[in-house]
C-alpha cells in the first residue's frame, strides 16, 4: 500500500507540478502534432506513457550501476538511447505479430511517439530527482499521463485558436506555443515555485 | 552546357523553415534554456556538434538497411557524439554547461536528426546537404541567440553577460516567457517570410505583365 501511494504521489507531481510539457517543454513539438486528431492523441499517449513506465524501471537498474562511476553521466545518453531503442523494436515486433494491420499504419510515426525529448527527458529527471524504484515508475507513468493532459488541452483549445479573430500571422504554430505559454503560467501558479532547470 | 546539376544553397532553413520559430522540431532548449547569450551559445554549439556531425556521418549510413534499423543509428551516433560535446563544452563554460546539461542531452533524439534527414538532406548530394544542414543550424542558432539576448535583457538587465540596468522583467527567465516570447518571434518571422514571399510574386507578375 505505502509503494502505491509512493507511486500515485511521485505520479501527480509529475502530472501537476512537473508537467513535461508545461514545466520543461520537452515534446512540445510531439504534443502539437498529436493533439490534431482525437486518434493521435490516445495512441501517442499509450505509446509514451508504456515507454516512459517501462524505460524508468530499467533505468533505475541502470543509475544504480553507472552512476556511481566518474564518467558514467557521460555514457547515459547512450545508455537510455540503447534502452528505448531495444523497446522501440519489441514495440514494433508486437504490432507486427500481434496487430498486422495497425503495424502497416504506424510503423512510418512509431518513431517519433517512442523517440521524443519526453520520453528521454524523463529517465534524465529520473536519474537526477530519483530515489527509489516506486517514485522512477511514478515519475515514468506520471510523465505519460502529463502529457495526455496537455495533448487534451490542446485539441480542445485548437479550434478557437484557428479561429478568424486570431490575427492571420499568428495562427497555428505561434499561437499555440503563446497558448501553452498561458497554461504553463497556471501550472506556475498552481506549483507555486520556479525550476531551476 | 554541363548534364551536372549546379550547386544550389537554399536559404529555406534559415526563415522560411526554421526548426525553432516555423516548424517547431527542436524548441524546448530555446524555450527553456536559452535565458542568456551564453546560455544561447552552449546550445547553439551543442546543437551544431550533436546533431550537424551526426547528420553528416549518418549519410554513410546505406539506405538499403531497414528504416526501423537506421533511425536506431542516427540516435546512436548521436549519443556518441554526446561525449565529446559534452567534454569540450564542460570545459569551455564549467559552471553554464551543467545547468543546461538535460537540453543538450535530450538533443540526441532531436527531430532535425530523425526526421528531416529522411525527407530532405538524405535526398541531395554530400556537399548540397552539408550546406543545407549548415542553414538549418544557422536558423537554430539565430533562434537561440534572438531569445537568449532578449531574456538576458529583460530577465536580468544583462547585455553579452554586461551589466545595463535593473531587471525590467524578472520572470524572463521562465518557461512560460519562453513560450511567449518564442511564439512571439515565429509570428514575427512568419510575417517576414510572407512578406518576402508577396514581394516575389509581385516581382514575377510584373515581368510577367
Amino acid at each position: 500500500m505505502e509503494v502505491i501511494s509512493r507511486i500515485v504521489s511521485v505520479a501527480m507531481v509529475s502530472v501537476f507540478v512537473q508537467n513535461a510539457i508545461f514545466d520543461r517543454a520537452f515534446g512540445s513539438n510531439v504534443a502539437i502534432y498529436a493533439s490534431r486528431k482525437n486518434g493521435t492523441v490516445v495512441g501517442f499517449t499509450l505509446g509514451i506513457t508504456a515507454m516512459t513506465t517501462i524505460a524508468s524501471i530499467i533505468s533505475y537498474f541502470l543509475d544504480g550501476v553507472l552512476l556511481p562511476t566518474e564518467f558514467g553521466w557521460l555514457f547515459m545518453p547512450l545508455i537510455y538511447s540503447a534502452v528505448i531503442g531495444v523497446l522501440y523494436v519489441l514495440a514494433l515486433l508486437f504490432f507486427w505479430r500481434v496487430f498486422p494491420k495497425m503495424f502497416r499504419r504506424i510503423r512510418k510515426y512509431v518513431h517519433l511517439a517512442i523517440f521524443n525529448c519526453t520520453v528521454i527527458g524523463a529517465l534524465f529527471l529520473n536519474s537526477n530527482y530519483g530515489s527509489d524504484l516506486p517514485s522512477y515508475i511514478g515519475y515514468g507513468f506520471g510523465t505519460g499521463i502529463g502529457f495526455f493532459l496537455a495533448c487534451l488541452l490542446l485539441n480542445v483549445a485548437r479550434e478557437k485558436l484557428d479561429s478568424d479573430r486570431i490575427p492571420k500571422v499568428f495562427r497555428g504554430y505561434p499561437i499555440m506555443l503563446i497558448y501553452i505559454g498561458v497554461v504553463s503560467l497556471a501550472f506556475y501558479a498552481l506549483a507555486g515555485y520556479t525550476a531551476d532547470f | 552546357m554541363s548534364d551536372k546539376k549546379k550547386f544550389r544553397l537554399s536559404p529555406d532553413g534559415l526563415f522560411r523553415q526554421n526548426i525553432v520559430l516555423m516548424s517547431g522540431l527542436v524548441t524546448a532548449p530555446v524555450i527553456v534554456a536559452a535565458t542568456t547569450f551564453e546560455r544561447a551559445l552552449i546550445l547553439t554549439l551543442s546543437f551544431l556538434m550533436i546533431s550537424y556531425t551526426s547528420i553528416l556521418i549518418c549519410r554513410f549510413i546505406p539506405r538499403k538497411i531497414a528504416y526501423t534499423v537506421r533511425i536506431l543509428a542516427y540516435v546512436g551516433v548521436a549519443a556518441v557524439m554526446y561525449i565529446p560535446t559534452m567534454l569540450l563544452l564542460n570545459a569551455w563554460f564549467p559552471e553554464t554547461a551543467s545547468q543546461v546539461s538535460i537540453y543538450i542531452e535530450i538533443l540526441v533524439v532531436n527531430s532535425l536528426l530523425l526526421a528531416k534527414t529522411e525527407s530532405r538532406f538524405y535526398l541531395c548530394p554530400f556537399s548540397e546537404m552539408a550546406a543545407d544542414a549548415l542553414v538549418y543550424v544557422a536558423g537554430y542558432a539565430l533562434a537561440a541567440f534572438a531569445v537568449g539576448i532578449i531574456r538576458e535583457f529583460l530577465a536580468y538587465g544583462q547585455l553579452f553577460g554586461m551589466r545595463v540596468c535593473d531587471a525590467p522583467v524578472p520572470a524572463a527567465k521562465t518557461t512560460f516567457f519562453g513560450f511567449f516570447l518564442v511564439g512571439i518571434l515565429a509570428a514575427v518571422c512568419r510575417a517576414i517570410t510572407n512578406h518576402r514571399r508577396r514581394a516575389r510574386t509581385d516581382v514575377i507578375r510584373k515581368g510577367a505583365e
